[in-house]
């Protein structure tokens, strides 16, 4: 077994997987329905046997360990992805969607995978965004990068104050204390009529960028796209920075005392973690990435209204950090792709549609707890160790740290 | 070197309680450096409790806590940890689903130094030799002799001017017991640490220690030396 692992760790090994990865989820966007559901299951169940022989860990070693070849080739295909998709509207607009709710489930991954504080309000950290864009935009005639910001910032503070009382509460109280968050917050645009009340507010213009509109038919060399591409590619650009983020923090003294928080909240405190400060700093990068997550969603409908970001949708976003797999970004990303591409396939059948939640949610929690890819232990070798090495070889190289030191 | 640069701990008339009922009642206690003190006690007589305020998890009504010469008691758990308390106990329990090394790394979260740290690991490794085999292990499948000697190292990591420990003995064999009764002793006379020893298991946490403590019903009993206390009457009391 271990010497496959060492097989797979070749700069060829590591191109060819992203480039399978990409092919699936070009063909999963494309494919019609009932394929793409063929193609969705097929691959959590040859993940999930593949999990059993240990060969996506040996896959994950390989990837830290070859991580300039991987980086580099991801971000190729990545931006093939969208531009392979050419003229197909829909598909654009679905994975525009995906996107976006990658970078907000990043961000609810922060309270509820990371600190183990289910947070049910992701919605209407996205709603301020989504709105302070609207705003800005229609009332004051400011750009929406404007918004954005504003956005992030007004998250981030609201993230503050919903964090300041819920110190107090644990468990179930906290996340009842997030819920009345989520309903309130509906409850009070459906009531304000100075920002659209129910209609919401529409006609909010779209991002552009040095002069050059994100939002328009490009034809490039003969080949029409579609008007989503480049917005597709923007909110891609987001997503990376998010994911690097959200990696960083991770692995970082802050990642690891959440975790310690999630684990044992009593002897974090005795070891000297500052509990409050940092499940606050969780719900505020939590309020932050969704909140930029939200600005991006409005500049893809060029609408902000309640409907959108009700309980119903924080429901979503939970469904979908649980079937990624808890406190892995990759893991949530694959989870915020599947269940928005399955949901969006699913239109036809929109009455159908919150049962296939329900039951996607009841089977992966009997099957897979812990989501399609779950979080890893850590792993640490030695402390001025700088390239992560795989558990095999951790023993020696705290020797050699040793010596070194 | 005067009385008051020697003393490193001193509680006096701490008053605690669990809402409306009193637990700990006018508790004076006094650690000087490098002592290795026990204080004994049967279930539920406060022992606890009161390494729960001088870590600053229950409240004082009463009384104060000063340490290294400063006014410690209405300071947070956090910024007491920061100043050199450290505890190791079973009811503070290790991260069961991470790995000794996280644990470890868990420990030092005050030491901000990478090559600090490197140097501080290797000293735990040399002196927990148990640790170092299961360094990539969960700690939650450790023995439970091995989980004491973590949260121990876990302690130990940041060379604390205090070192409290809370029933470091409990549901251990007792040739482990022994075992961790005679790293108590190294850490106290070659490592210089101050250690609080909180214990039931009296014979053995005076076989350590130079001077003890003994509460029963919130309240201090007795104190003095161990010599005074071995043969007092107190320790023939069957509920002790």
């Amino acid at each position: 077994m271990k010497s496959f692992a060492k097989k797979l760790n070749t700069p060829w090994v590591i191109v060819l997987c992203n480039f399978v990865i990409a092919a699936l989820v070009h063909a999963i966007l494309i494919a019609e329905f009932a394929v793409s559901l063929g193609l969705m299951v097929a691959v959590v169940i040859v993940m999930l046997a593949l999990d059993r022989y240990g060969i996506i860990h040996a896959l994950f070693e390989a990837y830290t360990a070859q991580k300039k070849t991987a980086i580099i080739s991801g971000i190729f295909l990545v931006i093939a992805i969208p531009i392979s998709l050419t003229n197909n509207n829909y598909i654009g607009h679905i994975a525009t969607m995906a996107v976006i709710y990658s970078i907000a489930c990043l961000g609810l991954n922060f309270q509820m995978g990371s600190t183990d504080m289910t947070n049910f309000a992701p919605a209407a950290f996205m709603g301020i965004g989504a709105y302070s864009v609207a705003i800005c935009t229609t009332m004051f005639n400011t750009s929406p990068w404007v918004g954005m910001l504003l956005g992030m910032v007004v998250a981030g503070a609201f993230g503050f104050i919903i964090g300041l009382p819920t110190l107090k509460t644990k468990g179930y109280y906290l996340s009842l204390v997030t819920m009345a968050v989520q309903i309130a917050f509906t409850q009070l645009i459906y009531n304000l009529p100075a920002i659209g009340g129910a209609n919401g507010i529409s006609g909010v213009p779209k991002y552009a960028l040095f002069g050059l509109d994100l939002y328009k038919k490009y034809t490039i060399a003969g080949i029409k796209f579609a008007p989503q591409i480049p917005y597709l590619l923007l909110c891609i650009a987001f997503l990376i920075l998010a994911t690097f983020v959200a990696m960083r923090v991770y692995h970082s003294r802050t990642g690891l005392s959440l975790n310690a928080i999630a684990q044992d909240e009593i002897a974090a405190n005795c070891l000297g973690v500052h509990v409050p400060r940092q499940k606050l700093f969780a719900f505020v990068i939590g309020g932050v990435f969704c909140g930029l997550a939200g600005s991006l969603f409005v500049g893809l409908d060029s609408y902000a209204g309640p409907g959108s970001y009700n309980f119903s949708k924080s429901l979503m976003l939970i469904c979908m950090v649980i079937l990624g797999g808890m406190d892995n970004s990759i893991g949530i990303i694959v989870g915020a792709f599947l269940l928005t591409i399955i949901s969006e396939k699913l239109r036809d059948f929109a009455d159908f549609q919150q049962l296939v939640y329900g039951l996607i949610l009841v089977i992966m929690l009997i099957v897979r707890p812990n989501g399609i890819i779950p979080k890893r232990v850590r792993n640490y070798c030695g402390v001025s160790c700088r390239r992560p090495m795989c558990a095999a070889k951790a023993a020696d190289v705290v020797e050699e740290s040793s010596t070194g030191a | 070197m005067s009385m008051e640069e020697m003393n490193l701990l001193n509680v006096s008339g701490l008053y605690t309680s669990y809402g409306r009922i009193p637990m700990l009642m006018n508790v004076s206690v006094e650690l000087n450096e490098g002592c290795a003190c026990c204080v004994l006690g049967a279930n539920g007589a406060g022992k606890s409790t009161l390494v729960k305020a001088i870590l600053g998890m229950v409240k004082a009504d009463q009384g104060s806590i000063i340490f290294k010469g400063q006014d410690i008691t209405s300071w947070s758990t956090y910024k007491r940890i920061a100043a050199g308390i450290q505890v190791a106990s079973a009811a503070t329990g290790t991260f069961t689903k991470m790995s000794v090394e996280t644990n470890l790394k868990l420990g030092a979260y005050n030491i901000n130094d990478p090559k600090l740290l490197a140097e501080r690991l290797e000293e735990i490794y040399t002196s927990f030799p148990v640790l170092k085999a299961r360094l990539n292990q969960k700690a939650g499948t450790l023995s439970g002799g091995e989980r004491t000697m973590l949260a121990i190292a876990r302690a130990v990591i940041n060379k604390p001017s205090l070192l409290i420990m809370d029933e470091p003995s409990l549901g251990l064999a007792p040739i482990v017991v022994d075992e961790v009764f005679r790293i108590v002793r190294r850490l106290n006379k070659n490592e210089k640490i101050t250690i609080m020893l909180v214990e039931q298991n009296a014979k053995k946490a005076l076989s350590v220690s130079n001077a003890g403590y003994i509460i029963q019903k919130g309240q201090i009993i007795f104190s003095g030396d161990t010599e005074t206390l071995k043969n007092s009457e107190f320790l023939e009391n069957p509920v002790m």
